[in-house]
């Protein structure tokens, strides 16, 4: 299993304010109570496994990993 | 017609019939239809429909919008004349962009953070019933708990008085049998004239709750307030960013949703919580399982057994070519006991690890809206459970619904007994 860390992004034309990500990585994801629009909080970091869960398991295909932070060696 | 598919296809068993529901989701068939190469094909009606029925498979189904359509025929089994199908149409048979635009409408209601501002609301009508319960020696756990906890609780978001709570639960319950095999209502019931094709489950109730959802959004014009019918209408009057339509399918939705399937979920939940007492003593002695307890209360009851997709275009899926028009229909009954995605998958499990179960949904854009609050009413429902370190006792056998839709509970009489 990999530590690396990565960088996430949400596609806020694709969310659909399902939630997923805000219950999955609650230090990361925040979904707008008005717009229920998902957004990246913080540095938008995650280990690259458990950013695979969120991608994978976002409704809205929204989702995506932007940058390797630091290249796995 | 036949199907698709150049050779023959596998031929599914029977699984469409509402009555083999009734004593028990038919577990043993579905095995089988996963055990088979590729997709089966299954007869129904005039036009059978391909049975999606593994875990990895719904996911796929549900993931893919662009290819498998929620508004091109409707969600549920059966086909509708085209003006039927517009008559009916609500968000759960949108696409996108129409889909985007009214889900956003609601979404805000239901997101984490905003649906844990109801914990205390929840809490008090959970209280509220559960003394009662206790106080009466126990009942029938449907109609002392399990039905009017989400009927509450869905009516206080909306907006409407807790007086007509039982009216909607009639309501509900009435919609629920189009589903099955039996129809008690005559078609003018509730002073419908509205041909039954064209109302939402063939039900004359369908025509009573749009009516109740239009007297609510009058008063709502007349004297807005903090509630989700006011925000509605508010969006209605706001450059009709929502229609006359579409304001009362949502209505008629949210009602219908929030609580007939919550109501499954605690209904089955109870009855294997007096069938596993060692799970509930596990969950009694520890409230960190509260969570994943709550979780596998939900894969276990599957409250909704299948949503139908159909194919946009010619596509494949499992190595079965597929056909545009062609019905597809996903079991989550089936895809919550497949043996390729959980250990055991038949063993109730409050400690079950990743439990990425599929009744909400198999997670595309239509994934449950309600997810959020159904999870929040049963694990304050167990909380408050384990606090007053009671346990259910079954006594008899439940009286389930013939539904190949909703894994309906009618009723099941419990009773209350000590820590186990
Ligand atoms: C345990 C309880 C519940 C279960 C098992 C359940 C199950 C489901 C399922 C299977 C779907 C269709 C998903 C799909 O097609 O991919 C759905 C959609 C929906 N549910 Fe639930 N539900 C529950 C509770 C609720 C509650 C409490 C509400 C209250 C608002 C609700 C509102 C909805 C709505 C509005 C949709 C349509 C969403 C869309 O099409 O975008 N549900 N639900």
């Amino acid at each position: 299993m990999s530590a690396d860390l990565v960088r996430v992004a949400v596609d806020s034309e694709r969310c659909i304010g399902g939630g997923q990500c805000e219950m999955l990585e609650p230090e990361v994801f925040l979904v707008d109570d008005d717009e229920a629009i998902s957004s990246v909080i913080g540095s938008g970091e995650l280990p690259r496994d458990r950013a695979d869960v969120v991608v994978h398991r976002c409704p809205g295909a929204a989702i995506s990993i932007v940058q390797p932070q630091r290249p796995s060696e | 017609m036949s199907p698709s598919a150049a050779s023959a296809p596998t031929l599914a068993p029977e699984i469409a019939d509402p009555r083999l529901y009734l004593d028990s989701i038919p577990h043993e068939r579905f095995a089988q239809i996963r055990a088979m190469p590729g997709l089966a094909w299954h007869p129904y009606e005039d036009n059978g429909f391909w049975a999606v029925t593994r875990h990895a498979d719904v996911r796929a189904v549900s993931r893919n919008p662009k290819v498998f359509s929620s508004a091109i025929g409707h969600t549920n089994l059966w086909d509708l004349e085209a003006d039927a199908l517009e008559a009916r149409r609500s968000l759960i048979d949108t696409d996108a962009p129409d889909h985007t635009r009214l889900r956003r409408m609601v979404a805000g209601a239901f997101t984490p953070k905003n649906i844990r501002r109801w914990e205390d609301a929840v809490r008090e009508i959970t209280v509220e019933l559960l003394d009662e319960f206790l106080a009466e020696g126990g009942g029938d756990w449907v109609e002392m708990v399990a039905a009017p906890l989400p009927i509450r609780v869905i009516l206080s978001m909306l907006g409407v008085p807790v007086a007509d709570a039982d009216y909607l639960v009639e309501l509900s319950n009435y919609l629920v049998e189009g589903t099955s095999d039996t129809q008690s209502l005559p078609p003018d019931a509730f002073g419908n004239t509205t041909e039954l094709r064209l109302l939402p489950f063939n039900s004359p109730a369908s025509h009573a709750l749009f009516e109740y959802g239009d007297e609510m959004r009058a008063k709502r014009r007349a004297e807005p307030c903090d509630d989700l019918v006011t925000h509605l209408v508010k969006a209605e009057a706001d450059g009709g960013r929502i229609s006359r339509h579409e304001y009362r399918h949502l209505f008629h939705l949210l009602v219908f949703a929030g609580n007939e399937t919550t109501r499954t979920a605690i209904s089955h939940g109870a009855m294997a919580l007096a069938a596993h007492p060692d799970q509930w003593q596990r969950v009694v002695d520890d409230p960190a399982l509260i969570e994943p307890a709550t979780e596998e209360i939900i894969r276990w009851a599957t409250p909704v057994l299948h949503m139908r997709r159909t194919a946009a275009v010619d596509c494949e899926l499992a190595g079965t070519p597929i056909a545009a028009g062609d019905k597809v229909v996903m079991w989550y009954a089936s895809a919550n006991r497949d043996e390729a995605a959980y250990t055991d998958p038949f063993r109730f499990d409050v400690g079950r690890g990743d439990n990425e179960h599929f009744a909400f949904g198999g997670g595309g854009p239509h994934l449950c809206l309600g997810a959020f609050l159904a999870r929040l009413e049963v694990s304050v429902l167990l909380q408050e459970m384990a606090a007053r370190r009671m346990s259910l006792e079954q006594r008899g056998e439940p009286v389930r619904m013939a539904s190949n839709f909703v894994h309906g509970v009618l009723s099941v009489e419990m009773a209350p007994g000590g820590a186990p």
